[in-house]
């Protein structure tokens, strides 16, 4: 039974385990109760470069987009400085 | 206890509070509590525990019961029917020096039964600088008067001695005077009406009213806790100032039927007067998480009982004294609200459930404008910006956030009128609209902010100036949800010009046409003199989904009414419009390729 565990990933039972995967297209990303950002397909857009900016944003600041690796759905977006890690959301299986 | 008896209590407390939030904007005479509702009344048990919360500001539902409990500690055996207390320091319970708590036990035939609290954010402390807000501040000692708890009022009777030592440390006495008055007469409303409850109903059968009303929201918020999935979700938010840059990171991890928020890894307290104590970081995270988890459940002790709280000592999230907290509430307060909004989202969104009441962080920057200086009736003025109350709300799950739609730690927050403020002090408005590509982009696009420009008139001395404070406008704070966007940052301009330059344009419709050269501000004293103008835009809230899977119509009617951009439409949600029409072909060919253009994207590790 599918369960969701945001607005764009759910947990489904598949044959090779349970997975967390893109409720758009279904497709797996990562196995059910881990971190699934590094597997999804990754870009940086500078914040200082989108529309509405500020002249006054840091120049470093970025939004990370995570999208599905097959239908491109943006999964999730975090606001952050290039050295700082993932914000690291694990569900329970 | 029969459940109809039960109810009528619960609901007579809700308005016991209700009708001394009424009491207090009726006496004070500051347009930050009339207009920005920057207050807050609560009730407190005998024992200082939370007993029914009010609204105003909800991070200080939890720090007012500390602020009870200190007293208890302090006044053992001296507490007397008709004292009240006052406490402001924040090493001891209060958020900055500038909220004072006035504190009033409730006494039924000699026996203590009960508290009641309320804050204002008085007209002025005697900081550093006028009204309260402290940027040149470098320790608690220079952020104005600051008490861990003194009895203003013994058995009824005001001290006067107590009262005019006060209020010769403050600016404008006679304001604070009235402030003070108004909480007075808020504790003397709510006492009497906690009389006249139990004067029906009789001591005990309160008493066991309110035991139960605590039992009941605790066993509610487990229960709720229980339906959601357990997990831990992360947040993140940057502050800056004058090129510092300070983090506030938090993991909430939920567990069964307990919550734990914790801080570690924010970073350590700054020089600068953003920090916060221990006791306005619990009462940061709680004041989203009443009206996100507990929208249905009577704020009190009992939702308090399951979440722990770990903020390391030396942090900005607890600071150690003598550090500086006097920009706390708009500084490192407003970002553990924005860091347990953001992961109480995650939470609700997560829940088949609850995902309905998940939202992306609303209003996330507040800025702390105060303008100072002789108004154009030649009698002395400070006095805030209301428009940081204005806000702006974070999208839902189901629908765009409102646009100005005020923020979730206040729910009843507002802004002044134009005219309240022109009639305040010696300033023109020159524009105050929504701001366009303020609101985060999404699925269901984020709330806009607003952006205003003034210059001073009618000024006897030419002008007047300001302080400013806050968390910067480096950073992005309202984040989105589930691949929404944050919305876009603070921005302050000082517009100057020198003496002898002609101002050309005084009905400036942008800030592109204001005439002077620009300079960025965030903190400090500025002056509003002569020619200069200030503008000022603030955030819009976060969104919620992907940009890409907006409606298309939703798209083209933010554009035609001013609040999202052309570039915005077709950059950022693939939205192709010609002329004043709908390319729909246009428009799925264009999200085709902002799509396929994320594949091809480096892998994220």
């Amino acid at each position: 039974m599918n369960r969701r565990i945001s607005e764009t990933l759910e947990l489904r039972d598949l044959e090779d385990g349970r997975k967390i995967c893109c409720r758009g297209c279904g497709r797996p990303i990562a196995a059910a109760g881990t971190s699934w950002k590094p597997h999804a397909a990754f870009s940086a857009v500078a914040v200082a470069t989108q529309p509405g900016a500020p002249s006054a944003v840091h120049p470093d600041v970025v939004h990370r987009r995570f999208s599905c690796p097959a239908c491109g759905k943006l999964l999730d977006c975090e606001t952050a400085l290039p050295d700082d890690p993932f914000l690291d959301d694990v569900v329970s299986p | 206890m029969d459940p109809i008896t039960f109810s009528i209590i619960r609901h007579r407390l809700f308005r016991v509070v209700e009708e001394a939030v009424i009491t207090l904007k009726h006496v004070s005479g500051s347009a930050i509590t009339n207009e920005g509702h920057d207050l807050m009344v609560s009730l407190y048990r005998a024992d200082g525990s939370l007993l029914m919360g009010g609204v105003g500001f909800l991070h200080h539902l939890t720090s007012a019961a500390e602020a009870c409990k200190a007293i208890i500690r302090r006044f053992a055996g001296q507490i007397h029917e008709g004292d009240i207390y006052l406490l402001n320091d924040p090493y001891t319970a209060a958020l900055h020096t500038s909220d004072i708590y006035l504190i009033a036990p409730i006494h039924h035939q000699g026996t203590l039964v009960a508290w009641s609290a309320c804050f204002v954010h008085v007209y002025d402390i005697g900081a550093m600088n006028p009204g309260g807000f402290a940027p040149d501040a470098l320790d608690i000692f220079s952020e104005g008067f600051s008490s861990p708890g003194l009895k203003l009022v013994d058995r009824g009777e005001l001290r006067q001695d107590v009262w005019d030592t006060l209020l010769n440390m403050v600016r404008n006495p006679e304001m604070v005077a009235l402030d003070m008055r108004s909480m007075i007469a808020c504790n003397n409303v709510a006492k009497d009406r906690m009389l006249a409850l139990i004067a029906k109903y009789g001591a005990e059968t309160v008493d066991a009213a309110c035991r139960t009303l605590i039992e009941q929201s605790e066993t509610l918020l487990r229960h709720r806790l229980r339906e959601l999935p357990n997990g831990r979700w992360q947040s993140r938010q940057y502050l800056e100032v004058k090129g510092e840059i300070a983090k506030v990171v938090l993991t909430m991890t939920k567990q069964e039927d307990n919550l734990v928020f914790d801080f570690t890894g924010s970073s350590p307290q700054s020089k600068y007067s953003l920090n916060c104590t221990k006791w306005a970081s619990l009462g940061g995270l709680f004041a989203p998480l009443f009206p996100l988890l507990c929208y249905d459940i009577t704020w009190n002790e009992g939702v308090i009982r399951p979440i722990t709280m770990i903020a390391p000592e030396g942090t900005i999230v607890n600071c150690t004294r003598p550090a500086p907290v006097s920009v706390a509430t708009v500084g490192a307060i407003q970002s553990v609200n924005n860091a347990a909004c953001a992961t109480i989202g995650k939470l609700l969104a997560a829940s088949e459930r609850y995902a309905e009441e998940a939202t992306a962080i609303w209003h996330a920057n507040h800025f702390a404008i105060f303008m100072f200086g002789r108004n154009q009736r030649g009698g002395d003025a400070i006095g805030i910006l209301t428009e940081t109350f204005a806000g702006a709300g974070g999208a839902r799950s189901f629908g765009d956030g409102v646009d100005i739609g005020g923020e979730i730690p206040n729910p009843i927050s507002r802004m002044a009128n134009v005219e309240t403020m022109e009639a305040t002090f010696p300033i023109r408005y020159l524009f105050r609209r929504r701001m366009k590509d303020s609101g985060g982009a999404g699925k269901f696009r984020g709330g806009t902010g607003g952006e205003l420009a003034i210059v001073p008139h009618d000024s006897p001395d030419g002008g007047l100036h300001y302080v400013i404070s806050g968390k910067g406008s480096k950073f992005p704070m309202s984040d989105g949800l589930s691949g929404g966007m944050a919305g876009a940052a603070n921005d302050y301009v000082w517009v100057h010009a020198p003496g002898e330059t002609h101002n050309m344009d005084r009905f400036a419709q942008s800030l592109d046409s204001i005439p002077g050269e620009r300079e960025p501000i965030s903190w400090g004293v500025y002056p509003l003199m002569g020619n200069d103008a200030l503008y000022v835009r603030w955030n819009g809230g976060g969104g919620v989904g992907d940009p890409l899977d907006r409606v298309p119509e939703a798209v083209r009617r933010d554009v035609e009414e001013g609040i999202v951009s052309a570039e915005a439409a077709r950059e950022i949600y693939g939205v192709v419009i010609a002329g004043t029409h709908l390319d729909l072909a246009a428009t799925e060919a264009l999200r085709s390729r902002l799509r396929a253009a994320r594949l091809v994207a480096e892998a994220a590790e």
